[in-house]
């Protein structure tokens, strides 16, 4: 009965209840999108961290976390695989040997981490190969020798990708109905190769107008955008016996992946093609990387048993390799009920004062209620099932249109591609999308009747302080 | 049977340095199945006399019994939950919840007595139907007349079942046939069902329908009357 009369109180003043419940379902929903956005962001970085950069573990030779000299690598290297293969709990490992290198082609060095991989092992640990961009190749899908996949950022810096108009793409923008004027200084620029981005869109778009500079600049870049595919880089290392020596490999495959810093220093290539040069023995290798099953074992469980067993091996999980991707990880339940907590609070303030306008208008009755025999405490209960029924209501309407908008952008994705290049400097990928757990609901309903029950007790307060008989000369 | 004993009741405001007698050493009782009223230009004392022995007010002296309890030794809950089962009001502007309707109203005193829903459905009905509003049962206060009202709040305050009903001035907004009607439902309530009522009033309408008139100025009763031939007493 009192839930029914905290109910119907609550809209008594339409027009004021349906303000608050307005402004707690905008709040809901900010709170849910942003929560769900955070969320996304810190899934895709750990994500990152596990399937493309570090895996659930990796050993490695302790010597080689200081110092990557070639010659580290794994100590008793064949005792080690025989154990994990022994283990219960692993998904997949894979074994990588790598080589810090010198690269060059006639236009362009760098130095870059050479990968020398197991190919169809690889494939199961890391996903690397999903990255390979549209048309760029493929990850090692090739018949020619020492073939390499090299990153998108690595292409760029030693110049082979480029940026050239070319007969197909007129013919693309014709078919797309590109203005005449666009047209024109496309025909004009036909043939010409830049080796830059911000080069070629920057020549091109001197020629058009403002408008169709922000219209189509974009699309024309993305369209001129070319890999030359097959190009051969050379590559000056060390080898085991501490020669310096040189490799060439030609280019099968462009990769992209959301963290700048790991494409700038990885290029994989097929171990047997690097151990040749390179001088490696069969045992030689400088990484494992684990993937574990998290429902039959955990991280620490299998980097505790490694490490007791293989002391002179270094064992570390993605959480000490990407520490930064763990912290996120941590903080993030946290960080969520601090958003919600935020926004409550700023509503609280609302909350409170429209209780207590409704208490105010209401002291007669309040009066009478309790003179007729209705105690203190269903008082103050009635009072507080309609602070936390006005929240609710709110939070309910903005939960659901908050799951609909995180539904629809986490399937869409949101692209923040036009500051992306910052984000994907630090390991955060340029297009997210949102999600959010189911808990999270749970923790907002706990949440909303917490803030509802805080910000009954001020006005129930002013309530209970009343004397009947002075609530009923109230007039 | 004694229903209400009152046993020199005083309250005395401090006003300004100055002390007002509201209430200045009233002994009265009612029995069971009275019909009084207690009458007196304003400021005489009445209303807060009934707020005393309603539990509302605390005496500054003096005794209530009600049933044979004290009702200056109960506070807090107790006193409410006193109140709840034992004291049936009805007031001047009729304080009906206005977002609960003439059924709803009517029940929620048995529902704070934590009566079931299918025991205050029978007693609703039945009282409504006594006051004439077996129409108007789903009708919100605001929908209902100014007579029809103050009906809804006689048939709240009989819901619990009370030991005596105190009413406030309870024609006071009420035009003559609202009145009249009002009047003629509470007798009768009172005839079948023996419940005491205790008015205060100003209405030359209740003085003629009560069987009981007592007249109080100054905070001292000087004339209580029983009309079947009951004696005068001066106090």
């Amino acid at each position: 009965m009192i839930s029914s009369i905290s109910w119907k109180n609550v809209w008594r003043n339409k027009h004021r209840s349906l303000i608050v419940i307005i402004a707690v379902t905008l709040g809901t929903v900010a709170g849910v999108f942003v929560a769900g956005l955070m969320k996304g962001w810190s899934d895709q970085r750990v994500n990152a961290a596990i399937f493309t950069e570090a895996s659930h573990l990796k050993v490695q030779n302790p010597e080689y976390l200081n110092n990557e000299e070639i010659t580290l690598t794994i100590p008793k290297y064949e005792n080690v695989i025989q154990y994990i293969d022994t283990m219960s709990g692993i998904k997949a490992h894979t074994s990588r040997s790598k080589v810090v290198a010198m690269a060059a082609t006639s236009r362009g060095n760098t130095s870059v981490t050479l990968k020398g991989i197991q190919l169809e092992e690889e494939k199961l640990v890391s996903n690397v190969h999903e990255f390979i961009v549209e048309g760029a190749g493929s990850f090692f899908d090739v018949t020619h020798q020492n073939p390499i996949v090299i990153s998108d950022k690595t292409a760029e810096q030693l110049r082979i990708k480029t940026f050239r108009i070319t007969s197909e793409l007129i013919d693309s923008l014709k078919s797309l109905q590109v203005p005449d004027t666009v047209l024109k200084v496309a025909e004009e620029y036909e043939g010409r190769r830049f080796y830059s981005k911000t080069k070629f869109r920057k020549a091109f778009e001197k020629e058009l107008s403002t408008i169709d500079a922000r219209k189509y600049g974009t699309l024309i870049t993305e369209l001129a955008k070319n890999y030359q595919m097959r190009s051969k880089i050379v590559f000056t290392f060390t080898d085991m016996n501490g020669e310096m020596t040189y490799q060439s490999y030609r280019v099968c495959g462009i990769y992209k992946t959301s963290n700048t810093g790991f494409d700038v220093q990885n290029a994989f290539v097929l171990h047997d093609d690097l151990a040749k040069v390179a001088g490696f023995g069969p045992n030689d290798y400088h990484e494992i990387g684990t993937l574990i099953q998290l429902d039959k074992t955990t991280e620490k469980d299998v980097q505790i048993a490694l490490s007791t067993t293989f002391p002179e091996t270094s064992v570390m999980t993605w959480r000490e390799l990407a520490p930064d991707a763990a912290m996120l990880a941590d903080i993030m339940d946290v960080y969520y009920f601090i958003i919600m907590g935020i926004i409550f609070l700023a509503l609280a303030f609302g909350i409170v004062n429209t209780m207590l306008m409704a208490i105010m208008e209401r002291i007669k009755e309040l009066g009478m209620l309790m003179a007729i025999g209705m105690s203190k405490r269903k008082v103050f209960l009635m009072i507080m099932l309609e602070t936390v029924f006005l929240t609710f209501t709110g939070s309910v309407i903005g939960m659901v249109l908050g799951a609909l908008v995180l539904k629809i952008t986490g399937h869409t994705g949101l692209d923040f591609s036009s500051v992306g290049e910052g984000f994907e400097a630090v390991g955060y990928a340029a297009i997210v999308y949102p999600n959010i757990e189911i808990n999270f609901f749970f923790g907002i309903i706990v949440l909303v009747i917490l803030v509802g029950v805080l910000s009954s007790i001020g006005p129930a307060r002013r309530a209970l302080k009343l004397k009947p008989i002075d609530a009923l000369r109230t007039e | 049977m004694k229903v209400i004993e009152i046993k020199d009741l005083r309250k005395t405001y401090n006003e300004s340095e100055v002390k007002v007698h509201a209430v200045n050493g009233v002994t009265l009782d009612f029995e069971e199945g009275e019909f009084a009223a207690i009458v007196g230009p304003s400021g005489s004392g009445k209303t807060t006399l009934l707020n005393m022995v309603g539990g509302l007010d605390d005496p500054t002296s003096g005794e209530v019994f009600v049933g044979g309890t004290k009702m200056n030794e109960l506070k807090g809950e107790a006193l409410t939950d006193f109140r709840l089962n034992n004291i049936g009001f009805v007031f001047q502007s009729y304080n009906l919840i206005p977002v609960l309707t003439a059924k709803e109203n009517t029940e929620f005193v048995m529902r704070l007595q934590g009566k079931s829903a299918r025991d205050c459905d029978a007693r609703t009905e039945e009282l409504l139907k006594s006051v004439g509003l077996g129409e108007r049962m789903n009708a919100r206060p605001a929908k209902l007349s100014g007579g029809q009202q103050q009906r809804v709040a006689v048939a709240r305050a009989l819901a619990s079942k009370p030991k005596f009903i105190l009413a406030d001035e309870p024609t006071a907004n009420l035009d003559s046939t609202s009145t009249e009607t009002l009047l003629d439902i509470m007798e009768k309530l009172n005839k079948e069902e023996n419940i005491t009522f205790v008015f205060s009033t100003h209405d030359a309408r209740v003085v003629k329908k009560a069987r009981r008139v007592i007249t109080i100025e100054d905070g001292k009763i000087i004339s209580d009357i029983r009309k079947n031939g009951g004696e005068k007493i001066n106090n």
